[in-house]
Protein backbone atom coordinates (compact mmCIF):
# COMPACT_ATOMS: atom_id res chain seq x y z
CA UNK A 1 0.00 0.00 0.00
CA UNK A 2 1.67 3.30 -1.11
CA UNK A 3 2.43 5.87 1.86
CA UNK A 4 0.23 8.73 2.42
CA UNK A 5 1.29 12.31 1.98
CA UNK A 6 -0.26 15.58 3.42
CA UNK A 7 0.47 18.78 1.25
CA UNK A 8 -0.20 21.92 2.91
CA UNK A 9 1.12 25.25 1.03
CA UNK A 10 -1.11 28.69 0.36
CA UNK A 11 0.45 28.83 -3.23
CA UNK A 12 -1.52 25.79 -5.54
CA UNK A 13 2.06 26.09 -7.92
CA UNK A 14 3.87 25.25 -4.62
CA UNK A 15 1.03 21.95 -3.79
CA UNK A 16 0.94 21.17 -7.74
CA UNK A 17 5.01 20.98 -7.78
CA UNK A 18 5.54 18.76 -4.80
CA UNK A 19 2.24 17.05 -5.21
CA UNK A 20 3.64 15.72 -8.54
CA UNK A 21 7.10 15.01 -7.61
CA UNK A 22 5.83 12.41 -4.87
CA UNK A 23 3.10 10.76 -7.02
CA UNK A 24 5.74 10.22 -9.86
CA UNK A 25 7.73 8.15 -6.93
CA UNK A 26 4.52 6.01 -5.33
CA UNK A 27 3.43 8.59 -3.10
CA UNK A 28 -0.54 9.12 -2.34
CA UNK A 29 -0.96 12.80 -2.24
CA UNK A 30 -3.31 14.78 -0.33
CA UNK A 31 -2.89 18.43 -0.68
CA UNK A 32 -4.68 21.77 1.51
CA UNK A 33 -4.23 25.13 1.09
CA UNK A 34 -3.70 26.61 4.82
CA UNK A 35 -3.64 24.64 8.28
CA UNK A 36 -7.84 26.00 8.60
CA UNK A 37 -8.06 23.06 5.11
CA UNK A 38 -5.14 20.89 6.96
CA UNK A 39 -6.85 20.38 9.77
CA UNK A 40 -10.23 20.13 8.21
CA UNK A 41 -9.31 17.44 5.86
CA UNK A 42 -7.44 15.58 8.35
CA UNK A 43 -10.60 15.26 10.49
CA UNK A 44 -12.60 13.68 7.30
CA UNK A 45 -10.21 11.18 6.40
CA UNK A 46 -10.45 7.56 7.13
CA UNK A 47 -6.74 6.40 6.36
CA UNK A 48 -3.80 7.71 8.23
CA UNK A 49 -1.21 10.22 7.26
CA UNK A 50 2.24 8.94 6.99
CA UNK A 51 3.97 11.87 6.28
CA UNK A 52 3.01 15.67 6.60
CA UNK A 53 4.68 18.75 4.66
CA UNK A 54 4.11 22.30 5.44
CA UNK A 55 4.58 26.07 4.58
CA UNK A 56 5.10 28.39 7.57
CA UNK A 57 3.38 31.66 5.91
CA UNK A 58 -0.33 30.90 4.87
CA UNK A 59 -3.24 32.75 5.99
CA UNK A 60 -6.07 31.67 8.53
CA UNK A 61 -3.57 28.60 10.61
CA UNK A 62 0.30 29.26 9.63
CA UNK A 63 2.42 26.67 10.03
CA UNK A 64 3.52 26.87 13.42
CA UNK A 65 -0.11 26.84 14.97
CA UNK A 66 -1.05 23.54 11.96
CA UNK A 67 2.14 21.64 13.55
CA UNK A 68 1.30 22.69 17.18
CA UNK A 69 -2.34 21.05 16.85
CA UNK A 70 -1.41 18.00 14.91
CA UNK A 71 0.90 17.30 17.70
CA UNK A 72 -1.62 17.33 20.02
CA UNK A 73 -3.39 15.05 18.16
CA UNK A 74 -2.13 11.35 19.40
CA UNK A 75 -2.75 10.12 15.52
CA UNK A 76 0.30 12.48 14.35
CA UNK A 77 2.50 12.56 17.60
CA UNK A 78 5.09 10.24 15.65
CA UNK A 79 4.28 11.33 12.18
CA UNK A 80 7.34 12.84 10.51
CA UNK A 81 6.35 16.87 9.73
CA UNK A 82 8.91 18.63 7.31
CA UNK A 83 8.61 22.48 6.97
CA UNK A 84 9.30 23.55 2.97
CA UNK A 85 9.63 27.57 3.80
CA UNK A 86 11.29 30.68 2.20
CA UNK A 87 12.47 31.87 6.03
CA UNK A 88 16.29 30.85 5.59
CA UNK A 89 16.98 31.90 9.41
CA UNK A 90 18.25 29.97 12.59
CA UNK A 91 15.27 31.09 14.25
CA UNK A 92 12.30 29.46 12.00
CA UNK A 93 14.28 26.47 12.00
CA UNK A 94 14.09 26.64 15.70
CA UNK A 95 10.50 27.53 16.16
CA UNK A 96 9.57 24.72 13.82
CA UNK A 97 11.46 22.14 15.70
CA UNK A 98 10.16 23.85 18.87
CA UNK A 99 6.39 22.97 17.99
CA UNK A 100 7.51 19.61 17.03
CA UNK A 101 8.70 19.66 13.11
CA UNK A 102 10.76 16.95 12.07
CA UNK A 103 12.64 18.59 9.16
CA UNK A 104 13.62 21.94 7.66
CA UNK A 105 13.90 22.44 4.10
CA UNK A 106 14.31 26.07 2.35
CA UNK A 107 12.32 26.94 -0.75
CA UNK A 108 13.29 27.11 -3.55
CA UNK A 109 14.96 23.40 -3.36
CA UNK A 110 14.90 20.46 -5.56
CA UNK A 111 12.52 17.61 -5.81
CA UNK A 112 15.09 15.15 -5.85
CA UNK A 113 16.21 16.64 -2.30
CA UNK A 114 13.05 16.31 -0.81
CA UNK A 115 12.13 13.09 -2.09
CA UNK A 116 15.50 11.65 -0.34
CA UNK A 117 14.56 13.46 2.54
CA UNK A 118 10.67 11.89 2.46
CA UNK A 119 12.42 8.38 1.71
CA UNK A 120 14.83 9.04 5.00
CA UNK A 121 11.90 10.04 7.19
CA UNK A 122 9.82 7.42 6.32
CA UNK A 123 12.13 4.21 5.68
CA UNK B 1 -0.82 112.60 25.31
CA UNK B 2 2.36 110.76 24.73
CA UNK B 3 1.46 107.87 26.61
CA UNK B 4 -1.76 107.48 23.60
CA UNK B 5 0.68 107.91 20.79
CA UNK B 6 2.38 104.56 21.88
CA UNK B 7 -0.64 102.90 21.89
CA UNK B 8 -2.08 103.63 19.13
CA UNK B 9 1.33 103.07 17.09
CA UNK B 10 1.55 99.25 18.69
CA UNK B 11 -2.03 98.79 18.31
CA UNK B 12 -1.33 99.23 14.29
CA UNK B 13 1.86 97.34 14.40
CA UNK B 14 -0.14 94.29 15.74
CA UNK B 15 -3.06 94.83 13.28
CA UNK B 16 -0.38 94.41 10.80
CA UNK B 17 1.40 91.90 12.23
CA UNK B 18 -2.14 89.44 12.39
CA UNK B 19 -2.69 90.71 9.16
CA UNK B 20 0.63 89.30 7.65
CA UNK B 21 -0.38 86.28 9.90
CA UNK B 22 -3.58 85.55 8.57
CA UNK B 23 -1.96 86.24 4.78
CA UNK B 24 0.55 83.80 5.43
CA UNK B 25 -2.17 81.00 6.85
CA UNK B 26 -4.31 82.18 3.68
CA UNK B 27 -1.34 81.20 1.67
CA UNK B 28 -0.90 77.45 3.62
CA UNK B 29 -4.17 76.69 3.62
CA UNK B 30 -3.96 77.74 -0.37
CA UNK B 31 -0.82 75.19 -0.66
CA UNK B 32 -2.86 72.51 1.48
CA UNK B 33 -5.61 72.51 -0.92
CA UNK B 34 -3.53 72.60 -4.09
CA UNK B 35 -1.87 69.48 -2.46
CA UNK B 36 -5.15 67.48 -1.57
CA UNK B 37 -5.94 66.31 -4.95
CA UNK B 38 -2.25 64.90 -5.90
CA UNK B 39 -2.64 63.47 -2.54
CA UNK B 40 -6.21 62.11 -2.98
CA UNK B 41 -5.23 61.01 -6.71
CA UNK B 42 -1.89 59.24 -5.56
CA UNK B 43 -4.14 57.79 -2.87
CA UNK B 44 -6.70 56.60 -5.33
CA UNK B 45 -3.87 55.18 -7.79
CA UNK B 46 -2.73 52.58 -5.32
CA UNK B 47 -6.19 50.00 -5.52
CA UNK B 48 -5.49 49.88 -9.16
CA UNK B 49 -1.86 48.75 -8.66
CA UNK B 50 -2.48 46.09 -6.48
CA UNK B 51 -4.96 45.04 -8.96
CA UNK B 52 -2.56 45.33 -11.51
CA UNK B 53 0.22 43.13 -9.56
CA UNK B 54 -2.45 40.66 -8.45
CA UNK B 55 -3.20 39.87 -12.07
CA UNK B 56 0.42 39.97 -13.03
CA UNK B 57 0.42 36.77 -10.47
CA UNK B 58 -2.46 35.35 -11.39
CA UNK B 59 -1.37 35.24 -14.88
CA UNK B 60 1.91 33.99 -14.22
CA UNK B 61 0.61 31.07 -11.27
CA UNK B 62 -1.73 30.19 -15.02
CA UNK B 63 1.40 30.13 -17.66
CA UNK B 64 3.29 28.32 -14.02
CA UNK B 65 0.53 25.50 -14.25
CA UNK B 66 0.10 24.75 -17.52
CA UNK B 67 4.15 24.33 -18.12
CA UNK B 68 3.78 21.73 -15.22
CA UNK B 69 1.15 19.72 -16.79
CA UNK B 70 2.82 19.82 -19.97
CA UNK B 71 6.34 18.79 -17.85
CA UNK B 72 3.94 16.24 -16.38
CA UNK B 73 2.82 14.71 -19.76
CA UNK B 74 6.32 14.97 -21.28
CA UNK B 75 7.63 12.82 -18.05
CA UNK B 76 4.18 10.31 -18.32
CA UNK B 77 4.97 9.81 -21.94
CA UNK B 78 8.76 8.93 -21.37
CA UNK B 79 7.78 6.73 -18.37
CA UNK B 80 6.16 4.53 -21.27
CA UNK B 81 8.70 4.53 -23.66
CA UNK B 82 10.41 2.85 -20.72
CA UNK B 83 8.10 0.35 -19.74
CA UNK B 84 7.73 -0.52 -23.71
CA UNK B 85 11.51 -0.80 -23.89
CA UNK B 86 11.25 -3.19 -21.09
CA UNK B 87 8.02 -5.13 -22.59
CA UNK B 88 10.55 -5.56 -26.15
CA UNK B 89 13.78 -6.86 -23.86
CA UNK B 90 11.23 -9.49 -22.28
CA UNK B 91 9.49 -10.45 -25.14
CA UNK B 92 11.99 -10.44 -27.51
CA UNK B 93 14.33 -14.12 -27.66
CA UNK B 94 17.35 -13.56 -25.62
CA UNK B 95 19.74 -14.29 -28.04
CA UNK B 96 18.54 -11.03 -30.74
CA UNK B 97 20.23 -8.07 -29.10
CA UNK B 98 23.25 -10.46 -29.13
CA UNK B 99 22.65 -10.92 -32.59
CA UNK B 100 21.77 -7.54 -34.05
CA UNK B 101 24.29 -5.20 -32.25
CA UNK B 102 22.97 -2.22 -34.10
CA UNK B 103 19.63 -2.65 -32.93
CA UNK B 104 21.32 -3.03 -29.06
CA UNK B 105 22.98 0.25 -29.42
CA UNK B 106 19.81 2.02 -30.67
CA UNK B 107 17.70 0.90 -27.85
CA UNK B 108 20.82 1.90 -25.59
CA UNK B 109 20.46 5.03 -26.93
CA UNK B 110 16.55 5.63 -26.66
CA UNK B 111 17.27 4.85 -22.81
CA UNK B 112 19.72 6.83 -22.28
CA UNK B 113 18.00 9.96 -23.90
CA UNK B 114 14.58 8.91 -22.08
CA UNK B 115 16.16 9.25 -18.71
CA UNK B 116 17.63 12.95 -20.13
CA UNK B 117 14.45 13.76 -21.17
CA UNK B 118 13.42 13.13 -17.77
CA UNK B 119 15.98 14.73 -15.62
CA UNK B 120 15.41 17.72 -18.07
CA UNK B 121 11.49 17.83 -17.11
CA UNK B 122 12.71 17.58 -13.54
CA UNK B 123 14.89 20.45 -13.91
CA UNK B 124 12.39 22.80 -15.27
CA UNK B 125 9.74 22.00 -12.75
CA UNK B 126 12.35 22.48 -9.83
CA UNK B 127 12.58 25.71 -11.42
CA UNK B 128 9.23 26.69 -11.71
CA UNK B 129 9.02 27.26 -8.18
CA UNK B 130 10.05 30.43 -9.07
CA UNK B 131 6.43 31.63 -9.43
CA UNK B 132 5.88 30.79 -5.79
CA UNK B 133 8.74 32.97 -5.12
CA UNK B 134 7.89 35.80 -6.94
CA UNK B 135 4.47 35.92 -6.00
CA UNK B 136 5.48 36.28 -2.06
CA UNK B 137 7.41 38.76 -3.40
CA UNK B 138 4.73 40.71 -5.40
CA UNK B 139 2.68 40.65 -2.34
CA UNK B 140 4.89 42.06 -0.28
CA UNK B 141 5.22 44.79 -2.58
CA UNK B 142 0.94 44.96 -2.69
CA UNK B 143 1.29 45.25 1.04
CA UNK B 144 4.14 48.04 0.79
CA UNK B 145 1.73 49.71 -1.86
CA UNK B 146 -1.55 49.62 0.90
CA UNK B 147 0.63 50.87 3.77
CA UNK B 148 1.43 53.55 1.73
CA UNK B 149 -2.47 54.32 0.85
CA UNK B 150 -3.09 54.21 4.77
CA UNK B 151 -0.35 57.13 5.16
CA UNK B 152 -1.81 59.21 2.31
CA UNK B 153 -5.37 59.01 3.85
CA UNK B 154 -4.17 59.64 7.45
CA UNK B 155 -2.37 62.62 5.60
CA UNK B 156 -5.64 64.22 4.44
CA UNK B 157 -7.24 63.24 7.72
CA UNK B 158 -4.95 65.61 9.60
CA UNK B 159 -5.39 68.04 7.36
CA UNK B 160 -8.93 68.11 7.50
CA UNK B 161 -9.50 67.46 3.68
CA UNK B 162 -11.99 65.32 2.02
CA UNK B 163 -10.77 61.78 2.09
CA UNK B 164 -13.04 61.06 -0.79
CA UNK B 165 -15.30 57.72 -1.52
CA UNK B 166 -13.99 54.73 0.47
CA UNK B 167 -12.05 51.55 -1.45
CA UNK B 168 -14.58 48.94 -1.10
CA UNK B 169 -12.63 46.42 -2.58
CA UNK B 170 -12.07 43.49 -0.09
CA UNK B 171 -8.47 43.25 0.70
CA UNK B 172 -7.19 39.51 0.58
CA UNK B 173 -5.51 38.14 3.67
CA UNK B 174 -1.34 38.33 2.66
CA UNK B 175 0.72 35.53 4.04
CA UNK B 176 4.55 36.18 2.49
CA UNK B 177 8.19 35.75 3.80
CA UNK B 178 9.57 39.72 2.95
CA UNK B 179 12.52 37.92 2.44
CA UNK B 180 11.53 35.07 -0.46
CA UNK B 181 14.31 35.02 -2.59
CA UNK B 182 15.21 32.57 -5.90
CA UNK B 183 18.44 31.30 -5.24
CA UNK B 184 20.52 29.58 -8.09
CA UNK B 185 23.18 27.30 -5.72
CA UNK B 186 25.84 25.44 -7.36
CA UNK B 187 26.67 23.20 -4.57
CA UNK B 188 22.97 21.83 -3.79
CA UNK B 189 23.45 19.39 -6.72
CA UNK B 190 26.69 17.66 -4.76
CA UNK B 191 24.46 18.02 -1.29
CA UNK B 192 21.79 16.03 -3.26
CA UNK B 193 24.01 13.32 -4.38
CA UNK B 194 25.78 12.95 -1.36
CA UNK B 195 22.30 12.57 0.25
CA UNK B 196 21.22 9.49 -2.07
CA UNK B 197 24.40 8.21 -1.83
CA UNK B 198 23.99 7.89 1.85
CA UNK B 199 20.76 6.70 1.48
CA UNK B 200 21.67 4.16 -1.09
CA UNK B 201 24.78 3.17 0.84
CA UNK B 202 21.93 2.71 4.30
CA UNK B 203 19.61 0.46 1.97
CA UNK B 204 22.23 -1.62 0.80
CA UNK B 205 23.75 -2.37 4.89
CA UNK B 206 20.34 -2.81 6.04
Amino acid sequence: MSRRILVVDDSPTLVKFVSYSLKSSGYEVVGACDGMDALEKVSHLESDIDLVITDLNMPNIDGYELIATLRQNDKFAEVPIIILSSEEGDEDKQKGEKVGATSYLVKPFKSSVLLAEVARLLD
Amino acid sequence: MDKSIRVDDSAKNIHAELRHLADSISQIIKGIRVAQEPIADSRNKVPQATKQLEKVTQQTAMATHRVLDMVEAITSREGEIETQIKELRRVLPSTYFRNNSRVKRIVERICVNVSSNQNDAYAIMDALQFQDITSQQVDHAISLLEQVENRLKDVLVGLQLDVGPENDVKRKERAYDPNAHFSNNSNEQSEVDELLNNLTKEKQNN
